[in-house]
């Protein structure tokens, strides 16, 4: 068992966080290519949670002075400017440990930004691109905990897949909270914007989220959709129960859900061509 | 010939440190020599120099307390100064308070003129840099402007104005408005670069005011990017309900309780394309002109100044 409080002090030592290795490859080409545009170095960015991450830590950073202001990557870019962007992409490392493991996990947040982009389309909510980001985010203290404690967290995947659980109650089990604490926790550090943290933060228990609950339950939702649709890997095979204060919230019809199904067939696909298995 | 365009004030009484300065720094500054402190006083109070050095020979606590004086007031305290000591000289606390930088005898005539030149221009760095968006004020505006007119150049003035910026500050308080200045100068500063990364500048006159120079043919483009995007932004900077409702309620210029809605820019553009212009100052009326018809327009647009001759 690890103390809470000591945890949570590790976790938010964190000031970056690694990738992983086939990213840091096209990464590599994307800052060397001189006629790059902020465009393609905008999407490259919003298909990785962690330089996502980095670039929503720095845009918020009290330097620049409107910190917990900017939840979307391309305005992030805009307002770091190419220079501030290409240097601290060059500063990103990769997870030595657990590439497989991290793979998975990269392939899942894709999946999942790519699903709440079309829930929140579909339900003509506002800001599509902040959702996208959050889909994006959403598992990002799983990174967190896989990065400070390689070797127990490598089992505790094990012994979720092995025994049939979910990640998400292993880790209860051994460190108390979970992955939605930890991201929140390093969110809060690096002075996301407040939708973002409550969105990390609940988006297990979307019954919680008082301000963001459209957005809340929309990354609920997509987080369990892309697992029934078995694209990528998010540290079990276990497919958890849909909040019922979340369907209502979004109140999804048959027609909808049947869209939704359909465009996501058509995106994941697409994205898996992107491939993130490192040759 | 070089125009010397900026002026040292050198208190010294020792011949030899005048006769090192003179040949090092006179070719490239207007230097001015004083023997004491107080008759440099004067020249300093009426004529604001770019640079005072100061000998040690002058090391009496009288004219330290007036060159003290000199730095407590906030118009002077901006010139730097350079003390000249000894090799043995240790500075003291009162130094660190009243000094910029220091320099021995002994590496005189070989350091003086690299230092002198970095500290002048890490004065008008800091002093042209506005503080809240780090971007260059009126001065170098001023600069980059006549520049162009005097090398015959064409290019494109835009002023930048805020739609409804006050009604935002009474009701949200100025380190929130702060946040959307500083938030308006990086959107601007970057925009510009991204579109025109030579020759391009960007400025910030003072408050809600900024300026952006560019080529003509990417200007109009440029100026709709910026609002477009500043549209897309700005309404984070409201708290969730008035960004939910799409408008603020504030008080006017009247006293009188009003609903305002979300922020907007109205951008002023002139260029010399069609007129000529042989002051910076005609320009610049014209570009703010502009702004106020774009601004009585309806805001949240540009306006570009077409008139001939």
């Amino acid at each position: 068992m690890i103390d809470t409080k000591n945890l949570r002090a590790q976790i938010e030592k964190i000031d970056t966080l690694p990738t992983i290795p086939s990213v840091l490859k096209k990464l590599l080409s994307v800052i060397e290519d001189p006629k790059v545009s902020l465009n393609d170095i905008g999407s490259f960015i919003s298909n990785d949670p962690v330089l996502t991450s980095r670039v929503i830590k720095v845009v918020n950073s009290p330097i620049y002075g409107f910190p917990g202001r900017i939840s979307s990557v391309n305005q992030a870019l805009i307002l770091l400017g190419l220079n501030v962007v290409k240097g601290m992409l060059l500063g990103v490392s990769v997870f030595e440990a657990m590439q497989k493991t991290m793979a998975g996990l990269w392939e899942h947040s894709i999946g999942c930004a790519v699903t709440a982009r079309i829930i929140a389309t579909k339900k003509g909510i506002g800001d599509v691109e902040e959702v996208s980001v959050a889909g994006i985010l959403h598992d990002i203290g799983k990174v967190a905990l896989g990065l400070k404690f390689q070797e127990e967290y490598k089992a505790l995947i094990k012994m979720s897949v092995d025994k049939g659980k979910l990640l998400m109650d292993s880790e209860r089990e051994l460190f108390f909270v979970t992955h939605a604490d930890t991201g929140a926790w390093i969110g809060n550090r690096w002075n996301f914007p407040k939708n973002l943290l409550e969105i990390i933060e609940y988006h297990h228990k979307p019954q919680l989220s008082k301000n963001f609950a459209i957005q809340t339950a929309i990354i609920h939702i997509a987080d369990i959709l892309v697992r029934a649709k078995g694209f990528g890997f998010a540290g079990d095979y276990l497919i958890p129960t849909i909040n019922p204060i979340a369907w209502q919230t979004l109140n999804l019809k048959d027609d909808e859900i049947k869209d939704i199904l359909m465009e996501m067939e058509d995106s994941l696909t697409e994205s898996s061509s992107f491939s993130l298995d490192d040759d | 010939m070089m125009i010397k365009n900026k002026t040292i004030a050198i208190i010294t009484n020792n011949s030899v440190t005048k006769n090192i300065l003179n040949q090092k720094l006179d070719s490239l500054y207007n230097a001015l020599y004083f023997s004491k402190v107080h008759f440099a006083l004067d020249y300093i109070y009426n004529s604001l120099p770019d640079l005072i050095i100061l000998d040690t020979i002058e090391h009496d606590s009288i004219s330290l307390s007036i060159v003290k004086d000199i730095k407590k007031d906030p118009i002077f305290a901006q010139i730097p100064i350079i003390y000249i000591v000894p090799l043995d000289y240790v500075l003291t606390q009162d130094d660190f308070a009243i000094f910029d930088d220091y320099i021995r005898y002994d590496y005189l005539e070989d350091e003086i003129l690299p230092l002198t030149t970095l500290c002048l221009n890490r004065a008008e760095r800091v002093v042209e840099t506005n503080p809240l968006s780090r971007l260059p004020g009126n001065i170098t505006i001023a600069k980059q402007i006549q520049n162009r007119l005097d090398r015959q150049e064409v290019f494109a003035v835009a002023y930048t104005d805020l739609d409804f910026f006050k009604p935002y500050n009474d009701k949200y308080g100025f380190s929130r408005g702060d946040e959307v200045l500083k938030m308006l100068g990086r959107l601007i500063l970057n925009t510009v670069r991204q579109w025109q990364p030579q020759d391009s500048f960007v400025g910030h006159i003072g408050g809600d005011d900024f300026v952006f120079i560019c080529s003509v043919d990417k200007v109009e483009g440029l100026a709709q990017e910026i609002i477009q995007t500043f549209r897309k932004i700005v309404p984070t900077f409201y708290d969730s309900e008035d960004r939910f409702k799409g408008y603020i309620d504030s008080i006017d210029r009247e006293g009188v309780r009003k609903k305002f809605p979300i922020m907007g820019l109205s951008i002023g553009i002139a260029t010399n394309q069609h007129r000529s212009f042989t002051h910076y100052g005609e320009i610049a009326e014209v570009a703010s002109e502009m702004k106020k018809y774009a601004k009585v327009s309806g805001g949240d647009c540009y306006k570009i100044d077409k008139r001939k001759g």
